[in-house]
């Protein structure tokens, strides 16, 4: 095999603008032969070295130039995470061009949305099932699109489409015009410019269509330097390298996703593990131990329904070990919550007995033994989930961010861990509260371009002074660390003026494992209510061992005993709260929630209008009209 | 992965035999007390170090290489068996022809152990290879008949030949565990008389426990990578569904045959091995009891796992002798004195003509069992025990007890 840089010619590019791709080749300069991604194939994780990945991506690149593409044009990219999403992602920013990432879950007609608002030339869809919601959807519903490349041909066989193109195709075409063109990639990368667009990320949309937000080369630059490579991050306060292990499993259009995953490969060497698919995400963990592992808290709540079912399943001998062991962990968890994140002698004591004990088996069961750093953001989380992980020994922070600004916000950096917050502002960055709506503000080199092709939408994120309105509202603890109330237009009034945070109650409720979903409704009304939807499996275990028969998830949500069980998680979380946030009423929601029904969105996060349209009659019946 | 268990990057790894660096090391660990045994510096089990249990080790060791054997065709590829013992006879009389030296009688080529122990297996797989695709045409119970019929069609054949056998309850002669480059007088490695070693002293025993050490490891190392490759592979998806497999593309009589050929070798290696160590045998000696013991091998031990096999072939052979030793303590319990443990014992044994007890210690002259068919009827309660309560043999046991601590601190 012929060395990737004799191809493309040495070109010099050490003036060039540092963009995410370039940091690829130069670590295929340095490391040639290390490993960059392995990725689950047939039951072996086959890896991809440094040089293999850089000479992809490079093929990619020239297949993009031979479809047309150039610099501002977009590809979308319709896939499960696999090496070749990041492969293209990377190509379209050497080129100039840029990617946006559907959810494979999107359904076809947020696809006709997506892809024409982003006015995609190429569309990448991952399989069948992706390129028939392209298909289906009309030969002229996609005014743009030139070509659609597949990536797994099965069943696509008798399709004939003058755009569709196999992966195979597509990189011979990609062979075919670098022997051409030698050095045209290279030449393109030199040219990169600050302001060059690589990705449109589009806002989940929870009220109205979404928007696809600009991020620049600068953005991302900034992301790296202020959320990858910031200082005491880790636990052992190393930056990420070549030795770190990332499991790459929520979805890589997500702005979370591409910093923890792409943009920390490029720019730190660690090593991408794909994991199979989001259901098999447990089992992926504990054989990739990840030394960092960024969670939304969803995935995170999940661990923790797993951990305490399984510890309380065990047999009688275990059970007594265990008990103890959650004890030590329990206090553990309290000091060190207490302490910043930081261990007393006491909590260290504890620690010394309980590790051996038990908190290293346990940890490395589920994943998370060689974890350096775990972080969770994306959505609020319960402190009593951090708290847990905390107490055995799970470096476990939250940090806050948003696609606007790249994610640059704030992070819990280690040792001044403060749970409940989100964390203190990164060094140097522009971040203030508006002193009317306590609405937290940003302004850095972070901050998005602006929405694509929607400058009204783009002038109503910003100030007038130039600052990013985040739209969430937030409070000063202790006068460094920033605690997110909630999202604004979530803010509940009820009808008699009290302001009230619906999220909050419902992570307390999401801590117990039996509820997956709850929310919190009351905007106006005289009282709190919540519809909550089960955890269905857990549910379903304890309603086997209690010997109580059901056939549906609605059959089981109804049982008068499952209603007890959720009436007994609702009182005690009333307890934690004063007398107007209590829930009065609750009503179990009758199906599973689901993003192609229209309840979530692709992140899956509630649309709390939808969901109240679809069940207003439930809501109705608990405020009894 | 060192540090990742669970990660596999080349199918090679996964397949690994000690695929962890722990296993790995207590394998080593394992071998060399194995290798130290004879010199009788393991704390608490000098006495393996005596010339008795020397001799029962090495049977241990003759046993477990025609228990390998079956292990392949029964555990991996599901084929019953209870001609086991016909096939070890073949290679006994194979090694005794080709390596035995002329009697009165009785043939003989006088030939070096590197030709009579590699023809004993290959002209017991021959005869497995020609007799298989007639067996393999049942299955089952009906496989269990047709093999049972080859025993004593075997004993009977063996009975009448008394040119190669020695004849009924006479017997012959058979080579020694000495290695010739030729017909030489003075063998170059003996393996039958006591000596040195690389300047330790060694008596004969150990020197041919070592021996068979050696052949038992390659015999391991044989059956545990048939069962990681394609063959092995057929082996158990004919084990676990014929038809199935066939449907999927494996050819079924040829890997049943295969499997039979293989299994006999080894079976044949072990009555070559068994001839030279005893030194005589008689004809009556590969009945259908010797088949029954390897059978209980791997029932007791663990069907279709290597390990088990192994820890039955020990169980099996080494039962006897515990059986007798704790006969003799319970006899001189009995004897000595009074109280509950006196009473329970003389329950048990029966030391003189009137006393009743299940197992004698002087046969023919009081009642109860003697020794022999005392383990005869253990080897039965155990193998209904085991089939009952614990399929997986003592290897289930040990994956039980391990999957305790490899799930810690869960369930599952």
């Amino acid at each position: 095999m012929t060395m990737t840089r004799e191809r493309v010619g040495e070109a010099d590019l050490s003036d060039a603008y540092r963009t995410v791709s370039l940091m690829v080749r130069d670590r295929s300069h340095s490391t040639p032969d290390a490993v960059a991604m392995r990725d689950k194939d047939f039951g072996i994780w086959q890896e991809r070295t440094w040089s293999e990945l850089w000479d992809e991506i490079v093929l990619v690149a020239h297949g993009l130039l031979a479809l047309g593409m150039q610099r501002g044009d977009v590809i979308s990219i319709h896939s499960e995470d696999r090496p070749e999403w990041v492969i293209v992602d990377l190509a379209a920013v050497a080129i100039r061009a840029m990617s946006t990432g559907l959810y494979p879950t999107n359904p076809m007609a947020e696809v006709v949305y997506l892809v024409n608002d982003s006015a995609a030339k190429v569309h990448l869809a991952e399989d069948q099932e992706q390129v028939d919601k392209v298909i289906e959807a009309g030969p002229d519903a996609f005014p743009n699109i030139e070509t659609i490349i597949y990536l797994e041909p099965r069943g696509l066989r008798s399709y004939d489409d003058d755009r569709l193109m196999f992966w195979e195709e597509f990189m011979e075409l990609g062979r075919a015009h670098r022997a051409e063109h030698p050095g045209r990639v290279a030449a393109t990368m030199a040219e990169a410019r600050v302001d060059d667009i690589v990705t449109l990320v589009y806002t989940s949309g929870t009220t109205g269509p979404p928007k696809g937000a600009m991020l620049t080369n600068e953005n991302a630059t900034f992301a790296i330097e202020n959320i990858i490579l910031a200082k005491d991050r880790t636990a052992d306060g190393k930056m990420p390298g070549p030795h770190d292990m990332v499991l790459t499993y929520l979805p890589l259009g997500h702005v979370a996703e591409r910093i923890m995953s792409t943009w920390t490969m490029c720019s730190s060497g660690v090593i991408l593990n794909f994991a199979e698919s989001i259901e098999t995400v447990q089992v992926n963990l504990q054989e990739i131990q990840p030394t960092l592992f960024f969670a939304v808290p969803r995935i995170w709540e999940k661990i923790h329904a797993t951990i305490l079912i399984k510890l309380t399943d065990a047999t009688f001998v275990k059970r007594l070990i265990n008990g103890f062991g959650y004890k030590l962990a329990a206090y553990i968890g309290r000091s060190r919550v207490k302490n910043d994140g930081n261990y007393t002698v006491g909590a260290r004591l504890a620690y010394w007995v309980g590790n051996p004990l038990m908190f290293r088996a346990l940890k490395e069961r589920v994943g998370l033994r060689r974890c350096r750093w775990a972080g969770t953001s994306a959505a609020p989380i319960a402190p009593e989930v951090i708290e847990f992980f905390m107490g055995f020994g799970v470096p476990m922070v939250e940090l806050y961010g948003m696609t606007e600004n790249a994610a640059v916000a704030t992070l819990n950096f280690h040792g001044r861990n403060k749970v409940g917050t989100v964390g203190e502002p990164y060094p140097g960055i522009g971040l203030r509260l508006d002193e009317t709506t306590g609405e937290i503000q940003t302004k850095h080199p972070g901050n998005f371009l602006g929405y694509w092709n929607k400058p009204e939408a783009t002038a109503d994120t910003f100030t007038d002074d130039g600052w990013l309105m985040t739209g969430d509202v937030g409070v000063w603890v202790d006068g460094t660390h920033l605690k997110i109330i909630d999202r604004i237009k979530h803010i509940i009034i009820t009808s008699g003026g009290k302001n009230i945070s619906p999220s909050e109650i419902e992570n307390s409720l999401k801590t117990s494992p039996f509820i997956k979903e709850a929310m919190v409704i009351g905007d106006g009304r005289k009282f709190l209510t919540a519809l909550i939807a089960i955890e269905y499996d857990v549910v379903g275990n304890w309603a086997l061992s209690k010997r109580i028969p059901y056939t549906t998830y609605r059959d089981l949500s109804e049982k008068p005993e499952v209603i007890e069980l959720v009436q007994g998680i609702v009182s005690e979380t009333n307890e934690k709260f004063a007398r107007v946030e209590q829930l009065k009423k609750f009503r179990m929601i009758p199906k599973e929630l689901d993003h192609e029904d229209g309840e979530l969105t692709a992140t899956q996060k509630i649309k709390r209008k939808t969901m109240e349209d679809m069940f207003s009659d439930l809501i109705a019946e608990m405020y009894g009209s | 992965m060192r540090t990742r268990p669970r990660l596999y990057v080349s199918y090679s790894s996964e397949m690994a035999l000690l695929p962890t660096w722990t296993q790995k090391i207590s394998a080593l660990i394992f071998f060399a007390l194995l290798v130290v045994i004879p010199f009788g510096v393991i704390p608490g089990f000098g006495f393996l170090a005596d010339n008795d249990w020397m001799k029962i080790l090495s049977r241990v060791a003759i046993f477990a290489i025609g228990a390998l054997g079956l292990h392949i065709l029964s555990g991996l590829a599901g084929q019953v068996s209870l001609g086991h013992a016909f096939f070890v006879g073949i290679g006994a009389y194979t090694a005794a022809i080709l390596g035995g030296e002329v009697g009165k009688g009785t043939w003989g080529l006088g030939l070096p152990i590197w030709i009579w122990l590699p023809a004993a297996a290959i002209v017991a797989a021959a005869i497995g290879a020609v007799i298989a695709p007639v067996a393999v045409r049942v299955r089952g119970i009906y496989l269990a008949i047709v093999t049972l019929g080859l025993v004593f069609i075997g004993e009977w054949m063996f009975r009448s030949l008394p040119f190669i056998t020695g004849g009924s309850q006479a017997g012959r002669k058979f080579p020694g565990l000495e290695f010739r480059l030729w017909q030489e007088e003075v063998p170059l490695i003996d393996f039958t008389s006591d000596g040195s070693w690389f300047g330790v002293e060694m008596t004969s025993e150990a020197k041919t426990y070592l021996l068979l050490l050696v052949f038992v490891i390659i015999g391991v190392v044989i059956a545990k990578n048939i069962q990681r490759t394609r063959i092995g592979r057929a082996f158990m998806s004919i084990r676990d569904r014929d038809i199935a497999a066939e449907v999927m593309g494996v050819a079924d009589t040829k890997h049943k045959v295969m499997a039979f050929a293989l299994s006999s070798a080894l079976a044949g290696v072990t009555g070559a091995l068994m001839g030279a160590f005893v030194g005589r045998l008689i004809p009556e000696g590969f009945s259908l009891f010797l088949s029954i013991q390897f059978v209980a091998a791997l029932l007791i031990g663990g069907i279709g796992t290597v390990s088990g096999t192994l820890l039955g072939a020990t169980f099996v052979i080494v039962l006897p002798r515990l059986v007798q030793d704790f006969t003799g303590l319970l006899a001189s319990t009995a004897e000595s004195g009074t109280g509950v443990l006196a009473a329970i014992a003389a329950f048990f044994v029966s030391t003189a003509e009137n006393d009743p007890g299940i197992v004698s210690t002087l046969p023919g002259t009081s009642p109860g069992l003697n020794i022999a068919q005392f383990n005869l009827l253990l080897y039965g309660l155990l193998l209904i025990g085991f089939l009952i309560f614990e399929p997986l043999g003592l290897y289930g046991i040990w994956i039980r007890i391990r999957n305790y601590w490899k799930s810690w601190p869960f369930t599952y």
